[in-house]
């Protein structure tokens, strides 16, 4: 983007358009295989499975009782995503999916955390790719858990809820299917992503705006516009520190979701 | 220079739609955190299942906010 603004013409015109918001998202191909195009965005998805791998291999590999540093901090998320979001949320039955479970927390942990990262800027899970596939994936994983223990009778007690007066079946079959069918999985996916490109949209305009404004290109640099570069800059530096939180909550908050879906599968009576 | 206008009309009203969607989220989310608070205080030893499903409920609500953040990069 700052090459963009200094090929921007200020004595030619009085206006540079800004270019489209998608050049901040999409990557150009660095090579092809066949038809699609692989970027940078390839490489830093496998870069992120790779570092899970890695950092779980690392921690869990010699169990000794007195734990070494990385191995209390692989204990300590392995012990959250097991005790705070699987036990404590699905209850019984909780034990199978603290694999899954603790995958995704580890995956979209990394993948946001990419945003904060120095060399690397850029969140994964702001391309609608992986946060709608890890949604997916939670929804048929809800779906068949609930088939594979209510049976035939899971869609009929989804939709309308046993003890349900007849007269209120057609509204509120419509509304149920909606918003378990429907609105889960998507919503799932969209406030991961939505969250993320916002962070990332933000993080960069602020932070580039700060630097332009304080460089102005060299060309007829009016030291006028330096204070506001400043604000800015400082305003940027304040939303970084807000989205490492963002980061670690939108994470938390996918895992939680996913294990109450699986939950509400599981136990309907709650 | 008219599509450039245009585009800067349109963009406009999408903000105020999102302006005006974002709201509704913002009040539910004060809501439901001011209980959560109240809760906290009432019993603390239920601090941690309080704070659980507030977390839930802050996602619900903060789903719709995002939604219009999205249609409004849609627009």
């Amino acid at each position: 983007m700052i090459v963009a603004a200094e090929s921007c013409d200020i004595e030619g015109g009085i206006v540079c358009t800004p270019s489209n918001v998608n050049e901040l998202f999409v990557f150009k191909p660095i090579f092809y295989i066949g038809e699609t195009g692989i970027s940078r965005t390839h490489f830093l998805i496998l870069f992120a499975a790779f570092l899970v791998v890695v950092f779980l291999f690392a921690g869990l590999r010699k169990k000794s009782v007195v734990p070494s540093k990385i191995q209390s901090v692989v204990e300590s998320l392995v012990t959250l995503v097991r005790e705070d979001i699987a036990m404590s949320v699905i209850g019984k039955g909780g034990e199978a999916y603290v694999p899954y479970l603790l995958s995704i927390f580890m995956f979209i942990l990394v993948g946001n955390l990419f945003e904060v990262a120095p060399l690397i800027n850029f969140p994964i899970t702001s391309r609608i790719a992986i946060p709608l596939l890890l949604s997916l994936i939670t929804y048929v994983l809800f779906l068949v858990a609930g088939i594979r223990k209510q049976g035939k009778e899971y869609f009929t007690h989804l939709i309308w809820p046993p003890g349900l007066p007849v007269a209120l079946k057609p509204l509120v079959g419509l509304i149920e299917f909606a918003s378990t069918l429907i609105v889960r999985p998507v919503s799932l996916a969209v406030r991961l992503f939505a969250n993320l490109v916002a962070g990332h949209l933000m993080l960069s305009l602020l932070l580039v705006s700060g630097y332009f404004f304080i460089y102005q290109n060299g060309v007829w640099p009016v030291p006028g516009k330096i204070p506001i570069g400043v604000a800015w800059y400082v305003f940027g530096l304040a939303i970084y520190g807000f989205e490492i939180v963002v980061s670690v909550l939108q994470a938390y908050i996918f895992t939680l979701l996913s294990a109450v879906y699986i939950q509400t599968s599981l136990h309907p009576e709650h | 220079m008219e599509e450039l206008a245009a585009e800067v009309v349109v963009n406009g009203y999408a903000l105020i739609g999102y302006g005006a969607a974002a709201i509704g989220p913002g009040v539910g989310i004060g809501i439901i955190v001011g209980n959560a608070v109240q809760a906290m205080a009432r019993q603390p030893e239920a601090a941690g299942m309080v704070r659980t499903t507030m977390f839930l409920g802050i996602a619900f609500t903060e789903a719709i906010a995002l939604i219009g953040f999205v249609l409004f990069f849609l627009v």
